[in-house]
């Protein structure tokens, strides 16, 4: 091994080390940066049988009802959570969820199953979630489980 | 005195290039080019994350010897060789 094969080999690790290092906080840059994502809905969504599911790339929350509190289970943990239930005159009632132990779980009471058993009507539902800067929007509607 | 010049700046020039080739494999395709690359697919990985998690690695060690070998090209042309 010749000087220029050492010194490659020396140099090299360090060269890694300052990339992961630079890399790591551009992508923490990135991700204190505002942005905004829709987030789209797979399938049918039906909040009252745990069949609803919105996602944007790996993203990914799952809205469902449990005894009349509308709970959201995310991918990611969340710093923000607000569900927007709107009505047929297009105004929406806000509903902020709290966290339930972790970030990944958040819940709120709503009169959603209420307002689903008795109409045959879906409901139309906004949701906006905040992760590190990032706010992921949607407006989805969702159907009569019964 | 000329020739110590000349073998001073194709070494920087050599340098140079493998630092391009350093901040173009890490950065360029392993985060600025991610989500272009990640369309491709190789091996069931997509190409962006196989560049971030293990082909900047190949890259850097490629270089390595790629560096020594034209190094020594170089120190047989000015005649500096071990």
């Amino acid at each position: 091994m010749n000087k220029h094969k050492k010194l490659a080999i020396f140099i090299a690790p360090f060269l890694m080390v300052v990339g992961y290092i630079a890399s790591d906080y551009y992508l923490e840059y990135q991700a204190q940066e505002d942005q905004l994502f829709q987030l789209n809905v797979e399938g049918d969504c039906d909040v009252l049988i745990n069949q609803c599911v919105l996602s944007a790339g790996e993203f990914k929350l799952n809205v469902f009802d449990v005894e009349g509190a509308t709970t959201v289970n995310s991918t990611f943990p969340l710093d923000k959570l607000t569900l927007f239930i709107v009505d047929e005159n297009n105004h929406s009632s806000p509903y902020i969820l709290t966290k339930q132990q972790t970030a990944y779980y958040w819940h709120v009471e709503t009169p959603l199953r209420k307002m689903l058993s008795s109409s045959a009507l879906p409901q139309k539902i906004r949701i906006i979630a905040k992760v590190k800067g990032g706010q992921y929007i949607s407006e989805f509607s969702t159907k009569e489980g019964y | 005195m000329e020739n110590n010049n000349s073998y001073w700046r194709e070494n920087l020039r050599l340098i140079f290039i493998c630092l391009a080739i350093w901040f173009v494999v890490s950065y360029g395709f392993g985060i600025l080019l991610v989500e272009q690359l990640n369309v491709i697919r190789i091996g069931g990985y997509k190409l962006g994350f196989w560049f971030a998690q293990q082909g900047s690695i190949y890259v850097f060690v490629g270089l390595i010897f790629w560096y020594s070998a034209q190094m020594n090209k170089l120190d047989k042309k000015y005649d500096v060789e071990e």
